[in-house]
């Protein structure tokens, strides 16, 4: 096989591979999110014989049983507060590590660089407990604080902020800027890239994020949106049409968000494996 | 610039943070690790040293939830990084803006949350109307996929890989981009058939790149929970039952605290263990 024609060949696996393995299977639930309760329980070909979105009204129909619209707007909140919270408290942090002289500076990055180690779980037994303590179990604080404490934006962001020329902040600094102008007006103009990454990603694991809401959030109300989900599975058990159109629901925003921040996200999960 | 403790002030939000939300936890989890600490029982918590984890070194659930990981991570990780490696390379034979497209299209799964995610293959697992038995039925196959204990992990696997393959393809696609065409060029020049630059430029070359995914990946396994929670419940036989759904269902199914505690301090320790061993082989391979 000459190099052109094993070039070729590979792409026509790649393209096969993905086709079949990744896409088709969310092609499917789309089309069986359409399908009447008897055509999905009875598998009888892959496109609906018969159209319908009587599984979207029912689902969106119930309020009180699904709040299926209360859970999105819960999952909004929780990811753009989580994100927001993350980004500010992060990079004030990362930027006063990077750059500013301070007393025990090596101790406490070291330390907060140690923790990335740490597996999320477990810390959840204690952290159950002290939520608790505060009060905040089945509120929205549950999910949002605890979050800002983790290292990963701290990391990234004090590693970009590195290769920043320092000139700019002495010439901002020379022209009386307080260290918080030099910040808002030098520093975060310049990292708007990374900025944006670490928000999509802590957003989207916000969304995503599973364990975290199963474990703190109570009250069918204050549920997000994977969580509810989840609840298909039990109490509406049967119903695989109301489920798979309430998971299509649910992945709508997103692949929408996904489809418009695609560069990215790509290349930021890409960076975040380079970095060695 | 002097150093000045005022500076401090602009990291005091995310310390005091970090400090409330990470370190506390992780030392008042150990601390919660040596109690026999239960909630809604009228108990008061007692210090009861590591018998907590004596009893977890004695606990046939334990055995079994830690044999159940290893063999989840044992089948998902060498087939993660070795068809995430393919894909990889395939992508990377794609020109242009048709490989953005195909980049994305792997990435899509991982959009799905988890609950989603795990709803959609029990579907697909369903033994009498899932789609997989509707297309092996006519060859004469049925497959029992979650009722089955030899099927069910396999069965969690296959979704797992559905569900992640495209992260590690991303970041070894772009190893395989910052090779330095010279190297290739070179090699060409002198000879080598494209499989021989494969394996004796390429490879060579990706080794970091590979052995970082792979540390990630077992770091990651062995953090299983999701999927499996919503597929198989841990069953059957608890044969799926991860470390992880152990310490859920012990801390919030029978509100043993402190005994959870210990069995992640038990899970953090056998991560370590193996990120420690991994580590190890990359810098002998450095030097």
């Amino acid at each position: 096989m000459n190099k052109k024609s094993l070039r070729l060949f590979s792409a026509e696996v790649a393209k096969g591979v993905g086709s079949l393995f990744f896409v088709i299977p969310c092609l499917l639930r789309v089309l069986a999110a359409f399908k009447p309760d008897s055509e999905i329980v009875k598998f009888q070909g892959i496109l609906p014989k018969q159209w319908t979105i009587a599984n979207f009204q029912e689902v969106l129909g119930n309020p009180e049983e699904i709040p299926l619209l209360r859970w999105l707007l819960n999952s909004v909140i929780i990811s753009i507060s989580t994100a927001t919270l993350v980004l500010t408290v992060s990079s004030l942090a990362a930027w006063s590590m990077a750059r500013l002289r301070l007393p025990g500076k090596p101790v406490v990055y070291g330390v907060v660089l140690a923790t990335l180690m740490v597996p999320g779980q477990i810390l959840l037994v204690p952290i159950y407990l002290l939520l608790n303590t505060l009060g905040w179990l089945d509120t929205p604080l549950a999910l949002i604080v605890p979050a800002a404490g983790g290292a990963f934006g701290v990391f990234m962001l004090h590693q970009f902020f590195l290769g920043i020329p320092k000139d700019l902040e002495e010439a901002a600094a020379l022209d009386g800027c307080s260290r918080l102008s030099t910040f808002m007006n030098v520093i975060v103009p310049l990292s708007r890239a990374p900025m944006a990454t670490l928000f999509i990603f802590t957003f989207v694991g916000s969304w995503n994020d599973f364990l975290g809401p199963l474990v703190f959030l109570d009250s069918l109300e204050r549920y997000t949106l994977p969580v509810g989900i989840a609840l298909f599975q039990t109490s509406y058990f049967t119903e695989y049409g109301l489920t798979l159109a309430a998971s299509l629901l649910c992945t709508l925003p997103t692949f929408i968000a996904f489809m418009i921040f695609q560069r990215q996200i790509i290349s930021g999960m890409a960076a975040s494996g380079m970095k060695e | 610039m002097k150093p000045r403790a005022s500076g401090w002030m602009f990291a005091a939000p995310y310390l005091t943070l970090f400090t409330a939300f990470v370190i506390g936890p992780l030392l008042f989890g150990f601390a919660l690790s040596l109690f026999r600490w239960e909630l809604l029982s009228n108990v008061k918590p007692t210090f009861v040293g590591f018998e907590n984890y004596v009893e977890a070194f004695r606990d046939p659930y334990v055995h079994q939830a830690l044999g159940a990981t290893l063999r989840f991570v044992w089948m998902a990780v060498p087939a993660t990084i070795l068809l995430a490696l393919m894909i990889a390379t395939g992508l990377n034979a794609v020109a242009g803006k048709r490989q953005g497209f195909w980049r994305a299209a792997i990435y899509v799964p991982h959009l799905l949350t988890v609950s989603v995610a795990g709803i959609l293959w029990r579907w697909f697992y369903n033994k009498e109307f899932g789609i997989l038995n509707a297309l092996l039925r006519p060859i004469g196959i049925e497959i029992p996929w979650l009722s089955d204990v030899a099927w069910a992990m396999p069965a969690i696997v296959l979704m797992t890989l559905w569900w992640t393959l495209g992260g590690p393809s991303v970041v070894l696609l772009s190893g395989l981009q910052n090779i330095p065409v010279s190297y290739l060029e070179a090699a060409s020049l002198d000879g080598a058939t494209p499989v021989q630059r494969y394996f004796r430029i390429i490879l060579p070359l990706m080794r970091p790149v590979l052995l970082f995914v792979t540390v990630m990946h077992v770091i990651g396994g062995f953090q299983v929970f999701g999927q499996v929670y919503m597929i198989t419940r841990g069953g059957p036989e608890l044969s799926t039952r991860s470390l992880v759904q152990y310490i859920y269902e012990t801390a919030f199914n029978n509100y043993r605290m402190g005994y959870a505690a210990a069995l992640s301090w038990i899970l953090f320790a056998v991560i370590a263990l193996f990120t420690l061993v991994q580590f190890r082989l990359m810098r002998e391979e450095r030097s």
